[in-house]
């Protein structure tokens, strides 16, 4: 059952969901200003205390983005105000895959850049380069998944159990980058190395999320209705 | 910069106060060209001016540290105005796009030509030159060391941009949250509070950092700089749709001079015991701060009163301003370097770099710019 | 005519809850009241006719197109607004009202502010301070000053105040004035539905016991007080929905009432006392008690 997509109404839509997002994206924008300028005070204790901030804002920009879009939208019954629009189920599924992807992709993004920036621009060793970016490739996968479940399951109890649950796997899986050789030594050195195992983690991490993302369009393409 | 010259959009108020705020900021942009063609003769940076000349005067760090204190603060209240004129008149989303416009994309577009065009001029000033700053001197020995360490990426005298940038951020997200109502509380108490709170609220930056304070390069926002600078955009902020307010001010405009003459002088007798680096005593801070915040509310009052009619050559000048600013430090350094190795008296040095520069930035203004596309980013 | 809507054979089934073989339509520029209790199935029928829902068997065919595949086009048509939908709470009803002058061009900005007076709501004011009254205007207002051609309510005056109650139904009034939109209205409130609706139709457990217009219900039901005896096999009559003993007397309740039926009581040894027209309310209630269909 092709659909044409109503591309007018759907911006519409994800114009709306970043209003209704735009005062916790303000304040999130805020910390990560002051999370950045904490890291250029650059002495040992603003550096620890701005990274900390940094992932705090970046969880949080995950966590906030699909709980406003999806788990409140539920919670307070506005779907079926949205369902009564002239939007079809997959104009609703792409407005809210493209609505979520911009509300949390644009401090992930920023947030990516000014790490790449002050690894590269100031005394901090280049070869942290590899870590930090599998560090915010597995940040990317806990929230496609993340988003993937919020659209398919309405629990909000699974939807946090899942959120929670990803982001708090970084720790470990910071732990698991500092067993493998090949990632660990070049951290200390200027010099920025892309070993087997990086590239093939990188590479599980980006093809899970794109996997994860096309599954929702899949599942929601064949659905004629809401319910 | 985005300014009610002719030619403005619809709806630009003829008000020519607007216009004396917009010739002010010219002021500001070509003072700080001025400023850094005076830097190769001062005493107190010549260890870390690159294009530091072997003539110097004890009176030169007596003349540029006023306007050092005063002109970045007044830049930056002059642009919070024209951020709420924009805001006004074109709502937030006419802002950011305009933000991009005229600060996004000539940021990123000169960053990396005016970085390289110095490393350029100062690599050969290394090579060549006879009589190198002490700072060259400095690179020379680093480079010659078996592995060179890289210098950490600034953003150079574009900082001011940079900041722009985040105060524009700052303003969005103050916005969304509501806070902007507190700056309309802080003003609406009153010229009289606002001009004695202003110094206060900038003392804690001026501590934070050396003094005389230094330009915020560093690619991640400085605490300092957004406590110092901050305050002024925010001002000009709230000044938007208030000019009035600063009518009683103008009767303490001479004995303002006056007194912040006077401070300056305090200023100058910490200075000859030598500068700080990376905190100052909150004594000398918090004459910074007074300098800082009265001075740039007396040079706003004067401007107020005495550039509001505007004729051809500040208007010409106005608009090219942001050009001629964005480029004059490579050119600057480069005629500093070609002149290190001159016998000539240092005052006729200075006033050929700095004609030099202001001569070739008004040219390639006049060529690429004036009446080509270019006008709507950079004219 | 052409229909507002027409079901065939419709039928939905959720593991506790089925609509079975449903037949029903519309007639354009009529009104519709759908009456049942809580869970007969009034929400399930409204979103299989906006397309919402998407049914198991049978046909929906709504302003012309059939759904749910044409429910893009048809939900641009029709106003749906249920009892389960809520607005955004952060944001105000001018931000709302921004959002569907976006949506629909019909959008009527007059008749919208003159709702807003009538309906004395706050566009400034955001809806987490609006009481349920209010909330239920405001999203009805969002309805009605679109335009639609077809207009679902699920539950429109269910919670409000007498007063808003009344403020509802005039300004529903005044849309049924325009003889080409149509109404379909749900309501467990049966005087409203009396006031109302052209058409009546009687929803219970997901089966459509009973539809027919108004005049029809009020003139053929009849709630007969006897004296005498009642005979076993009276309440095998097919005109009589309900046979009870009231003290010393019989109250009968008449579906299919005819001028005759007094004399053929009369003749089994019945002497009607007393023939009342009955509410819509009581033929309602006596439906579902009978199981039948009328």
């Amino acid at each position: 059952m092709s659909q044409e997509l109503n591309m007018p109404l759907i911006r519409l839509l994800v114009v709306k969901d970043w209003q209704l997002f735009q005062k916790q994206l303000a304040a999130l924008v805020l910390a990560g200003i002051v999370a950045l300028a904490l890291l250029g005070l650059a002495k040992p204790w603003s550096f620890y205390l701005g990274s900390l901030l940094l992932i705090v804002v970046l969880v949080a920009a995950a966590c906030f983005a699909i709980g406003t879009s999806l788990l409140t939208e539920r919670k307070e019954q506005t779907l079926a105000f949205v369902m009564s629009l002239p939007v079809s189920p997959l104009d609703m599924t792409v407005s809210k895959l493209a609505g979520n992807l911009i509300t949390f992709g644009v401090p992930f993004l920023v947030l990516l850049l000014g790490t790449l920036l002050v690894i590269l621009g100031t005394p901090l060793p280049d070869g942290l380069l590899t870590m930090a970016i599998l560090l915010f490739g597995h940040v990317l996968l806990a929230y496609c998944l993340s988003l993937t479940v919020a659209m398919q399951v309405e629990s909000e109890g699974w939807n946090l159990f899942v959120m929670i649950t990803s982001m708090v796997l970084i720790n470990p899986f910071i732990m698991l980058l500092g067993q493998i050789d090949s990632i660990r030594e070049p951290a200390r050195g200027n010099d920025i190395v892309w070993s087997t195992p990086a590239l093939a983690i990188l590479a599980a991490q980006i093809l899970l999320s794109l996997a994860a993302l096309g599954y929702i369009l899949w599942r929601h393409r064949r659905r004629a209705a809401f319910y | 910069m985005q300014s009610p010259t002719p030619g403005a959009p619809q709806g630009a108020p003829t008000d020519t106060r607007v216009h004396a705020l917009d010739h002010l900021r010219a002021l500001a942009m070509l003072m700080g060209v001025v400023f850094h063609a005076a830097l190769a003769y001062s005493p107190l940076v010549q260890p870390i001016w690159p294009g530091a000349d072997r003539q110097n005067w004890w009176g030169v760090d007596a003349a540029i540290w006023l306007p050092h204190l005063i002109r970045m603060p007044l830049f930056f209240l002059v642009a919070g105005f024209f951020t709420a004129w924009l805001l006004a008149q074109r709502g937030g989303a006419g802002l950011a796009r305009q933000r991009v416009r005229r600060i996004l994309l000539p940021f990123l577009l000169a960053w990396p030509l005016v970085h390289v065009a110095t490393s350029f001029s100062t690599q050969w000033a290394m090579q060549y030159v006879d009589h190198p700053a002490p700072l060259l001197v400095l690179f020379r020995q680093l480079m010659a060391m078996p592995d060179p360490p890289s210098l950490p990426l600034s953003t150079g005298h574009l900082w001011f941009l940079y900041y722009l940038l985040l105060f524009s951020l700052l303003l969005w997200g103050a916005r969304s949250l509501d806070w902007d109502r507190f700056l309309g509380k802080w003003l609406d108490a009153g010229p009289a509070v606002v001009s004695l709170s202003l110094p206060l609220l900038l003392w804690p930056g001026f501590m934070l950092t050396g003094a005389p304070h230094p330009a915020p390069e560093g690619l991640l926002p400085q605490f300092w700089a957004m406590l110092i600078y901050g305050p002024f955009f925010a001002l000009g902020l709230g000044l938007h749709g208030r000019l009035h307010w600063l009518a009683p001010l103008q009767r303490c405009f001479w004995p303002g001079v006056l007194l912040c003459l006077g401070l300056y002088a305090l200023f100058l007798l910490r200075l000859a015991e030598g500068a700080t680096l990376t905190s100052t005593p909150w004594w000398w801070a918090a004459i910074e701060a007074l300098i800082a915040g009265w001075g740039s509310l007396l040079a706003l009052l004067a401007g107020l009163r005495w550039m509001q009619h505007a004729n051809a050559l500040m208007r010409y000048l106005a608009a090219s301003s942001y050009w001629t600013y964005l480029w004059h430090l490579p050119i600057l350094l480069t005629l500093q370097y070609l002149l290190m190795d001159h016998n000539w008296a240092w005052p006729l040095k200075f006033a050929l770099c700095l004609s030099a520069t202001l001569a070739i930035c008004l040219l390639s203004y006049e060529w690429l710019v004036r009446r080509t596309a270019l006008r709507r980013y950079v004219g | 005519m052409t229909a507002a809507f027409a079901v065939s054979g419709l039928c939905k089934r959720y593991p506790q809850f089925e609509l079975k073989d449903l037949n029903l339509s519309l007639p354009e520029g009529t009104v519709m009241g759908l009456v049942g209790v809580n869970g007969a199935g009034k929400t399930t029928l409204l979103r299989l006719l906006t397309g919402i829902a998407a049914p198991d068997a049978g046909q929906v065919e709504v302003l012309g197109r059939r759904l749910p595949e044409a429910q893009v086009a048809a939900k641009r048509d029709i106003g749906f607004a249920s009892e389960d939908m809520r607005l955004y709470r952060s944001q105000s009803l001018d931000w709302h009202m921004q959002l569907m002058r976006q949506i629909y061009p019909a959008w009527d900005e007059s008749y919208a502010q003159h709702l807003i007076q009538r309906f004395d709501l706050n566009p400034a004011q955001a809806l987490a301070g609006f009481s349920h009254g209010q909330r239920v205007k405001a999203l009805l207002m969002l309805c009605l000053a679109r335009r639609p051609r077809l207009l679902l309510l699920d539950e429109p005056t269910t919670g409000l105040d007498p007063v808003a109650r009344m403020e509802v139904l005039e300004s529903l009034a005044d849309v049924l004035r325009d003889d080409q939109r149509s109404v379909l209205f749900s309501s467990h409130n049966t005087h409203d539905v009396e006031q109302l609706a052209d058409s009546i139709a009687f929803l219970h457990r997901g089966q459509l016991i009973a539809h027919a217009d108004k005049e029809s219900f009020l003139d053929n039901w009849r709630r007969l007080l006897c004296l005498g005896q009642a005979p076993g096999n009276l309440k095998a009559w097919p005109e009589l929905a309900q046979v009870r003993a009231a003290g010393s007397q019989i109250e009968i309740k008449v579906r299919a009432w005819r001028e005759d039926l007094p004399q053929r009581l009369d003749a089994i040894g019945l002497s009607v006392q007393r023939a009342d027209p009955m509410t819509l309310e009581d033929i309602f209630v006596t439906t579902v008690r009978a199981g039948g269909v009328a």
